[in-house]
């Protein structure tokens, strides 16, 4: 966010987020190949490395796609989520030590090109049981190296944050193949169900955790307004949104973050510019609207960054009649000024105030 | 939610109840990466026994043969009836490649024709389940002596096992016997196809209904390669149909065309403890 960029500040809490992932693929990778070593004196190396680096960036991949959902679900799963790039850029380049020794291994010192050996030495790609599966690890290597390159804001700007979501949304994509890469691969030559059966258990909980925050999104964005009268609509009463929070409603498909501050209503759109992150489950800090993903802020009365930066998101016509709220769901354009709807607040809650 | 239970990554300290709950959370993922660690790390197919000598050059004297597949014969003792018992290497190349072009140009260069002679070769040894290969690289120098021409006393012993089908694998007895574990199998198949692209010889690994391991070189009908025609077979489960001919210690399966490979269903190969029969030929150790 902003009109310049600086090398990324390693403040306390990424240099804590580091050193968990180190500390993490560190430990699974030991004892991964520990465990191999100690009950197969008859092991190789490099097959430990491919194995425990193609589990470990499964096993991260799982970690990543989960955090999404549990923030969702639970706030206090938002530390995981604000440095989740480094989390990508870590199981990308593990895939990559993965890829890059299977390659060497598999398709190297052979009669043609390792990358045209890939695709031809199994041509039974109209086989399902014979498919070459290492095809479909490349192509997932591609996306998680499209995704870790463009990880930083740089390319968030230079693509539009738009493109940038959408690019990033090919996770799911790449997902899926590592997936088929599994099942069409060593699934079919382990003898052992436990690889399958922690393959099936890992999707089965990400499918979970995704059903379960959609479904409450879903459930916010089908509330129905009844109460309507010349454009408004008629959405809580005035007591209803806690002071510096927010809160957030869909109408006519236009999601809305209607924010309380100094005894002001103010209504922005409820989407980031930065990664699309819910801004109406962020709070006021220091007179910004600051969202809860990655903290990028927003004045309440206008929906602009505080300048420098340059973010602008829609506003909206509020209104109060007495203690109800009533909100326009036509988007004024991005950072069009509004003075915020003064909020009547009853003398016994103001004789409370005082107390 | 507070003020100050408001989450903020780029603010230097998280909130105590997001600390508390993040450092919950932490403790739980590392958990989970041993358990999973420990729990993938017992679940695989134990490694074969095979071994690959790298970096270290063995020197090996014995005859020279070019058919049916490159290979030295090396006198390995006597047996009980104190006639002389061999042992027949065969040779595969440097890499994903055969040894038939690397003898070729030693031919060449010493102006030689090294079939039925006595050489010494240097290279490196790979071995497993009672078979013995021998990795020769250009680049180590591997003729290191030619010593006479070897007397017909020496020649294969052949023994014809008629016609049979058997059911097996195809493999690449380099990465199979030593080089790579696994060696066989669909994680494999991409290497084996590429190995076997490169000349080294289809070997057609079958376990009989004892749970032995026995190990078939591929031939066509004719002694000419099947590296080609084998390709689209390899690493999944095939019956053949060949003539055998039992060669010393190595037995090779004529195949007559690539019709005579059809695959079969995993189910049909046996299983060691199981009453599955997968080889069909009653005797060819």
């Amino acid at each position: 966010m902003g009109v310049s960029y600086l090398a990324v500040g390693w403040n306390r809490q990424k240099k804590i987020y580091d050193w968990f992932i180190f500390a993490f693929c560190v430990l699974y990778l030991s004892t991964f190949i520990a465990i191999t070593a100690i009950s197969n004196p008859d092991y190789t190396f490099e097959t430990a490395l491919i194995r425990s680096t193609a589990t470990l960036a499964i096993l991260l991949l799982h970690v990543i796609l989960s955090i999404g959902p549990l923030t969702r679900i639970n706030k206090k799963f938002l530390p995981l989520l604000y440095n989740r790039r480094h989390l990508g850029v870590t199981m990308f380049t593990i895939a990559l030590i993965h890829g890059s020794f299977s390659i060497l291994q598999f398709h190297a010192l052979g009669n043609v090109n390792p990358f045209v050996s890939l695709f031809t030495a199994n041509t039974q790609y109209n086989s399902v049981s014979k498919f070459p599966f290492q095809a479909l690890g490349f192509f997932a290597l591609v996306i998680f190296f499209l995704m870790a390159i463009t990880s930083h804001d740089f390319w968030l700007h230079t693509l539009s944050p738009k493109i940038w979501k959408t690019l990033h949304l090919f996770v799911y994509l790449a997902y899926f193949l590592v997936i088929m890469h599994v099942m069409l691969g060593v699934v079919q030559y382990e003898t052992n169900p436990v690889l399958f059966v922690m393959v099936l258990a890992g999707a089965a909980a990400l499918i979970t955790l995704h059903l379960v925050a959609g479904t409450r999104e879903v459930r916010k964005d089908n509330q129905l307004f009844k109460l309507k009268s010349e454009g408004f609509v008629y959405v809580c009463e005035s007591r209803d949104v806690p002071d510096n929070c927010a809160k957030i409603f869909c109408i006519d498909k236009e999601r809305i973050a209607l924010f309380r501050f100094e005894d002001k209503l103010y209504a922005i759109h409820n989407v980031c510019k930065h990664q699309g992150g819910p801004l109406g489950e962020g709070q006021i800090i220091d007179g910004c609207i600051t969202c809860p993903w990655h903290g990028y802020q927003y004045l309440p009365q206008n929906g602009q960054s505080p300048l420098p930066f340059k973010e602008k998101v829609n506003t909206y016509h509020v209104k109060v009649a007495g203690s109800q709220v009533w909100l326009n769901p036509q988007p004024l354009p991005e950072g069009t000024e509004r003075p915020g709807a003064a909020i009547i607040i009853p003398d016994n809650q103001i004789i409370e105030n005082v107390k | 939610m507070s003020n100050n239970d408001f989450y903020i990554g780029w603010m230097p300290k998280a909130p105590g109840s997001f600390a508390r709950h993040t450092k919950k959370v932490i403790i739980a993922l590392l958990i989970l990466a041993v358990t999973v660690g420990v729990l993938l790390a017992t679940a695989q197919k134990k490694f074969s026994t095979g071994q690959f000598e790298f970096g270290r050059l063995t020197n090996i004297t014995g005859v020279y043969f070019k058919e049916p597949v490159p290979a030295i014969k090396v006198m390995s003792g006597k047996d009980l009836l104190g006639r002389a018992s061999y042992i027949t290497i065969p040779l595969i190349g440097y890499g994903k490649f055969g040894a038939g072009g690397i003898i070729l140009d030693l031919e060449k260069e010493k102006h030689l024709d090294l079939v039925k002679k006595e050489i010494t070769l240097k290279g490196t040894l790979l071995y497993n389940d009672g078979k013995l290969l021998m990795q020769i690289d250009a680049a180590d120098d591997p003729l290191v002596s030619v010593n006479k021409a070897a007397g017909e006393n020496i020649l294969p012993l052949q023994k014809e096992l008629g016609e049979q089908t058997i059911l097996g694998e195809i493999v690449d007895p380099k990465c199979f016997f030593g080089v790579m574990k696994p060696g066989e199998g669909k994680p494999h198949k991409d290497c084996a196809i590429r190995c076997i692209s490169g000349g080294i010889p289809p070997v057609l690994k079958v376990i009989n209904n004892e749970g032995e391991a026995n190990y078939y070189l591929l031939m066509g009908a004719q002694g000419e390669k099947m590296n080609q025609a084998v390709k689209e077979f390899v690493a999944a489960p095939v019956a053949v149909k060949a003539k055998v001919v039992k060669y010393d210690d190595w037995v090779i399966l004529y195949v007559t065309d690539k019709k005579s490979i059809s695959p079969v269903s995993a189910r049909q190969l046996i299983k060691p403890g199981s009453q599955t029969i997968g080889c069909i030929a009653p005797c060819l150790k």
